[in-house]
């Protein structure tokens, strides 16, 4: 049975500052405009409520908070300012805390980043006649990646809670 | 009008959407905007906004930081994603103190400076509000008077207003007034708004490719000549993974994509090649060669 978690609740309020949560009256226009809705059953109102009521553990080991399209259509239409985009992504950072399941994508940009500063390694593209191309044989200029010391801060700052 | 911007142009335009970079330093100098390059790739912090806030906060800062090397006051973020990381960032860095301290003391560490005054543009706005469409207008050596157009403007660089964005949510025009100005017709559609699905190719890629696959479908039904985007990931799910998404949805798209950059470039009279048009995946031939007639 599902449990409300008091602690875990106010850990989102937290991460929220100050976005009013508790102020969803559930009219439910962030789920009728939401991308993912149709293709992924997302229904923001729905994750208001259940945060609102505490059950916050259940979502952040959930998979629905990883179907958010990020399109903050919620954010734009929300009468409340409560946001629902916002609450999904206090809930990412929870699962992450918690090392519940979260795509590995978003794990290897991480550690992308660490490597080169950018979330995305270089890639060979070819034409529309199938030549390959990269940024050196198209004169675009070579801009160096982060300096020795990013490293040990950005890692710093992935400690933070 | 002349104006000097640094230019920060994150992951995903310098890592495989070269033809948005290649346009952009093409076209842009010649509607008076020269741009200085940072000493520094980096993202933005928005993958990492999922993982760890403060951490996407950081690189946020840290990009406004390296701009603030520049000694300019205005940076150009040519993606969607990255120009609301940043701002996003910009604004909780602001409003937090114990956050900004932090942050301020890590940039320090490595001999950066926190700046927040830094204002941040779009090639949107910095060609509609600052060079303005007038400006525009008198550069175009070559009206695309035959091309009928749809823009998609993309969701994070109009949404959500109250952080700030650079047109309205609900009815973007300013896109559609730029296409407007190179002679070229932009009709307006009922999926206007829809989203990429970019941001789910990270967890649900077919999902990403049906979203972006159904809207490429609803355009070709209404017979536009294209669709015009001004964002990296629009770009890559519109053009690049055209195919991929016809697949998915089970249509055969055949629709020319291609960058706001690319069609005034066109409109400049600038060569194919520099502006990349033979990087587009998307069948720009059948637009090319309806204002070379």
């Amino acid at each position: 049975m599902a449990k409300p978690n008091l602690e875990s609740r106010e850990k989102i309020l937290r991460k929220l500052r100050g976005r009013e949560l508790i102020n969803c009256f559930q009219c439910i226009k962030c789920t009728s405009g939401c991308t993912a809705l149709k293709l992924l059953e997302l229904k923001p109102h729905e994750i208001e409520k259940l945060v609102n009521f505490s059950f916050v553990d259940e979502l952040a080991s959930s998979d629905i908070i990883w179907t958010c399209a990020t399109c903050l259509k919620c954010v734009q239409r929300c009468p409340q300012k409560a946001s629902p985009y916002h609450v999904i992504v206090a809930l990412r950072n929870l699962a992450v805390e918690r090392e519940a399941k979260v795509p590995e994508a978003f794990m290897k940009a991480v550690s992308q980043i660490l490597e080169t500063g950018l979330a995305e390694a270089y890639q060979k593209v070819t034409t529309r006649k199938m030549e390959a191309c990269d940024r050196e044989s198209l004169k675009l200029p070579e801009i160096p990646a982060p300096k020795a010391g990013f490293q040990a801060v950005f890692l710093k700052a992935l400690e933070e809670r | 009008m002349r104006v000097k911007v640094a230019v920060f142009w994150g992951c995903c335009i310098l890592a495989s959407q070269y033809a948005y970079e290649m346009s952009v330093r093409e076209v842009l100098p010649k509607l008076g905007v020269e741009l200085v390059d940072l000493r520094e790739v980096l993202c933005c912090g928005d993958p990492v906004r999922s993982v760890n806030d403060f951490a996407a906060n950081y690189l946020s800062m840290r990009v406004l930081a390296l701009a603030n090397l520049t000694g300019l006051s205005d940076l150009l973020v040519p993606c969607n994603r990255c120009h609301f990381t940043i701002s996003e960032a910009k604004r909780a860095v602001e409003r937090d103190e114990k956050v900004r301290e932090k942050i301020v003391g890590m940039l320090k560490a490595e001999g950066l400076e926190y700046n927040s005054d830094i204002k941040v543009w779009h090639v949107i706005d910095l060609l509609h509000d600052c060079i303005d469409l007038k400006g525009v207008g008198k550069a175009v050596v070559r009206p695309l008077k035959a091309l009928k157009l749809a823009s998609h403007v993309g969701c994070q660089i109009i949404r959500y207003s109250d952080l700030g964005r650079v047109d309205d949510a609900e009815n973007p025009r300013k896109m559609d007034e730029l296409i407007c100005a190179t002679g070229a017709e932009s009709v307006d559609y009922n999926e206007k708004l829809d989203c990429c699905g970019s941001h789910l190719m990270l967890s649900h890629p077919d999902t990403a490719l049906s979203l972006a696959g159904g809207k490429v479908k609803a355009l070709q039904s209404l017979g536009v000549d294209g669709l015009v985007v001004s964002c990296p990931d629009c770009g890559l799910m519109f053009d690049s993974k055209q195919k991929e998404a016809g697949t998915t949805i089970g249509a055969k798209l055949n629709l020319p994509v291609l960058y706001l950059t690319q069609l005034l470039g066109l409109a400049l009279n600038i060569e194919q090649e520099k502006l990349g048009l033979q990087l587009n995946q998307s069948p720009v031939e059948q637009l090319l060669s309806k204002i070379s007639a």
